[in-house]
């Protein structure tokens, strides 16, 4: 097994105290770990945005690059040398507002890679605006009156777009965590295509703390079927004041 | 006869370019060299479409106004391009055609009773094409050769060609000016297109990773490398989702290790501007080829301009390094996306190559092994690329110093002990993001200085023609062509011109292209634009300001009658 500190850099990561993104970056390195994958053989993909600065704190090959186009970049890698593990990171306002297009067509291609979002529903690294994943009437500087847009579901893009693995995860459960994204990089290891986690994310500066989540979250159970996409379409849709966590879909 | 110049016009869906192509190529049967332009609308059926063919023992390299033979499908190409024909020319049009002013030079074709006696339709385009080759004193047997050849692969097509051709061929006489006399210059020449040449440029270079949106004029170059990945197993040939997943998937690509090229016009190069300067940022080698259309927006889709030089020298925010690269000829296509490959990996950077719709769109002949000679590398090596990391080379982390001092060595993910983060933010020597004012200044220096290294690889400019000429001309691109057959016409009459071609565009060769231009009293600048960019870049880098400059910008070529008039009313 590849020991937790053969990821260690000796940088701190300047988020915020509290910050939802810990709990990914170690969540991250545990499935790893457990996996038992070479920090060489990895390559971390992110953009622009606080969650982006994940692979700076991992050791294994990283490519930040610009603000939505990290699934692009992690695409490219994987065509190039299939090999390599591959996870893309992507926040809401990245992934699904400025790469929504890249978003849409990687489910379609169903190349083996793995999709981490860090959704927190704000755009914490330029101070609090609405994002793609805001629900609607969020008051905040660009919006001042509250926001006139329907949020974005994320679970029903990817499926009906044709992800092969769709997963919500919740950044403050972290052993529930771990487990998501070491089953979403089995899917990928197993060549079964695109897998994509969306993880819950609270925003201690601008966003939903964990209490929120706490009250909302709860876990898809053993009579969730879902092989059936029909089925994860419905658990997909539910209300936001009911946020089921877990496997979603994957395709049989 | 030396030169023969042909144009080919009808409705677009009427197999033009099939037409223009069996003539073409039993023009090269005989040893002939061939220069042949498309011009069409940007519409699938319908729509005015035609082919110029130049014939030649020379080699050719430019479109020419006036021709001496004019094939008219249909009643608009007459219209449009009987003024062109010379006076000693003919015109080959359908019998069903009424002209009012027709004179001894118009051959009629009985296109319908042709069409009846075959029982066939939309057989315009292989009749013509017999007429044409009889007229020119060609054996009908080098186009039934060629009609085998060509379509051995669909017998029914091939059959119905050959009856047509052969009826086309037996409606006129052949005319005794207008021979072509069997010519053994060429022996056996290759007929490619620019975007032709660029991929096969690419294929030289052993490319393995090819990401484009299809654009005109150039996605010639995805249709040649989508075949070609087929049968090439190292080859990945992609078309994403827009122009900005091309080059970032190029770049994801080419940082694991491929070759990697993207190709666009100047709309999808707008996308791809942030990525660009992403390239220069992270280090990455790629090479773009940019085909120029007129804009701005979607400007004329399928015509030609040299509008964006200026765009592809500063697109991007913040200042990083790149090479420009302009070929002047269709082979040079061939030639530049070699070097582009070469500088782009020595150096990790984005390499653009130049072109435009006349030199990707047009066809010639071209000995490639001849070209080949221009500039050779050992693409089976890879270069600045390490795998074997010493510890001087490693942080107290472990992480490689791939970005320290002038250091231009990499590690591909996968390679133990090279792990460095590839990224978008200033960084320190192993990629961590940082804002320290210090290594920021040497990170830029670092950046910066690739392009003084890149200058002392390039070949040196070129002054064509006689060093005391009355005039120089100083031009960019495919405008060559045009440019050196003017000069020519002009020294047989004992006129002197010289001419000062540019290729390396960035870095700019400052010092060598200063020195050529002071040497002249007399300076013209002829651009296939409209604000003079060339001019403006000469300006801003050597002080020398061109003030007579013939530019053009309605969407078309300049041709070489056109530029000899020109050149003559300036000497």
């Amino acid at each position: 097994m590849v020991e937790l500190k053969e990821y260690q850099r000796s940088e701190v990561p300047n988020w915020c105290s509290g910050c939802g993104n810990f709990s990914i970056l170690a969540g991250v390195k545990k499935a790893l770990s457990e996996l038992n994958i070479e920090p060489h053989n990895i390559v971390l993909v992110s953009g622009v945005g606080c969650f982006a600065k994940l692979p700076y704190w991992i050791k294994a090959y990283g490519f930040v690059g610009l603000h939505g186009r990290s699934l692009p970049v992690a695409q490219g890698i994987k065509l190039a040398n299939p090999k390599l593990t591959v996870i893309a990171f992507g926040g809401d306002g990245d992934g699904y507002g400025e790469g929504g297009n890249h978003f849409i067509h990687a489910c379609r291609r169903n190349l083996n890679v793995c999709y981490f979002v860090h959704n927190n529903g704000v755009f914490g690294l330029t101070t609090g605006q609405y994002s793609p994943t805001s629900e609607k009437g969020r008051k905040s500087k660009s919006s001042p009156l509250g926001t006139l847009e329907k949020p974005l579901n994320p679970l029903t893009l990817a499926i009906s777009a044709g992800a092969t693995f769709v997963a919500r995860a919740y950044a403050g459960d972290f052993k529930q965590l771990v487990e998501l994204m070491t089953q979403a990089i089995q899917h990928t290891q197993q060549g079964k295509g695109f897998a994509v986690v969306d993880i819950l994310q609270p925003c201690v500066s601008f966003g939903k703390n964990y209490e929120y989540y706490q009250k909302r979250v709860y876990y898809l159970g053993t009579e969730h079927d879902a092989t059936n996409k029909i089925k994860a379409l419905e658990k997909a849709l539910e209300s936001g004041e009911k946020l089921g966590c877990g496997v979603i879909y994957e395709e049989p | 006869m030396d030169s023969f110049g042909l144009r080919i016009g009808g409705e677009a869906g009427w197999g033009i370019a099939t037409g223009a192509d069996l003539i073409a190529k039993a023009c090269i049967k005989l040893g002939y060299n061939v220069f042949s332009t498309k011009d069409y609308a940007s519409q699938i059926k319908g729509g005015h479409n035609y082919h110029t063919i130049r014939v030649s023992q020379g080699s050719v390299n430019a479109d020419v106004n006036q021709v001496d033979l004019l094939l008219a499908l249909d009643k608009e190409t007459l219209l449009r391009h009987q003024s062109a024909v010379s006076a000693t020319g003919i015109v080959l049009y359908d019998a069903r055609t009424i002209i009012e002013d027709k004179d001894s030079r118009y051959l009629s074709i009985p296109l319908a009773k042709i069409e009846a006696s075959l029982k066939e339709k939309n057989i315009h385009n292989s009749v013509f094409a017999g007429a044409a080759l009889k007229v020119m004193g060609i054996s009908f047997e080098v186009l039934a050769e060629l009609i085998k050849q060509e379509f051995s692969h669909k017998p029914a097509l091939q059959d119905m060609l050959l009856k047509s051709a052969r009826a086309g061929y037996d409606s006129v006489d052949a005319i005794k000016d207008k021979t072509l006399i069997q010519n053994k210059v060429i022996t056996n020449p290759d007929f490619i297109s620019g975007n032709d040449a660029i991929t096969l440029g690419a294929l030289k270079s052993k490319i393995t990773f090819h990401a484009q949106y299809p654009m005109t004029p150039v996605s010639g170059i995805l249709h040649n490398l989508a075949q070609e990945a087929i049968k090439n197993k190292e080859l990945v040939v992609i078309q994403p989702e827009d122009e900005i997943a091309v080059i970032n998937m190029a770049l994801g690509a080419s940082y694991a290790g491929a070759r990697a090229m993207v190709a666009t016009s100047g709309g999808g190069f707008s996308l791809m501007a942030e990525s660009l300067g992403l390239a220069g940022m992270t280090e990455i080698p790629l090479v773009v080829i940019e085909g120029q259309r007129p804009g701005p927006a979607t400007g004329l889709p399928t015509k030609t301009e040299q509008g964006d030089l200026k765009f592809v020298l500063f697109a991007g925010q913040g200042e990083f390094p790149r090479v420009v690269i302009a070929p002047a000829t269709i082979e040079e296509g061939y030639t530049e996306t070699k070097r582009a490959f070469y500088l782009a990996e020595k150096y990790q950077l984005p390499v653009i190559v130049l072109i435009d719709k006349h030199l990707a769109e047009s066809y010639k002949t071209v000995d490639l092994i001849e070209e080949e000679k221009k500039f050779e590398f050992d693409y089976s090596k890879r270069i600045n690329i390490i795998t074997d990391i010493k510890d001087a080379q490693l942080n107290p982390d472990g992480m490689f110093k791939r970005y320290a001092g002038g250091n231009l060595y990499r590690t591909l993910p996968g390679t133990p002990n090279g792990i460095f983060t590839c990224a978008g933010d200033e960084h320190d020597e192993v990629g961590e993001i940082t804002e320290d004012a210090e290594t920021r200044i040497a990170m830029v220096q670092r950046r910066m200085n690739k392009l003084k290294l890149i200058l002392s690889e390039l070949p040196p400019p070129q002054l064509m023609g006689e060093k005391d000429a009355e005039l120089m001309v100083v031009s960019w691109g495919g405008n060559q062509g045009a440019i050196v057959e003017a000069i020519n016409l002009l020294k047989e009459e004992g006129k002197k011109v010289n001419f000062l071609s540019l290729r390396y565009l960035c870095p700019f060769q400052t010092v060598e292209i200063k020195s050529i231009l002071s040497k002249s009293e007399k300076l013209l600048l002829i651009e296939n634009n409209a604000t003079g960019q060339l001019g403006e870049l000469i300006a801003e880098k050597t002080g020398i300001i061109i003030t007579d400059r013939l530019l053009r910008y309605d969407g078309n070529t300049f041709t070489v009658d056109e530029i000899y008039d020109e050149l003559k009313k300036r000497i």
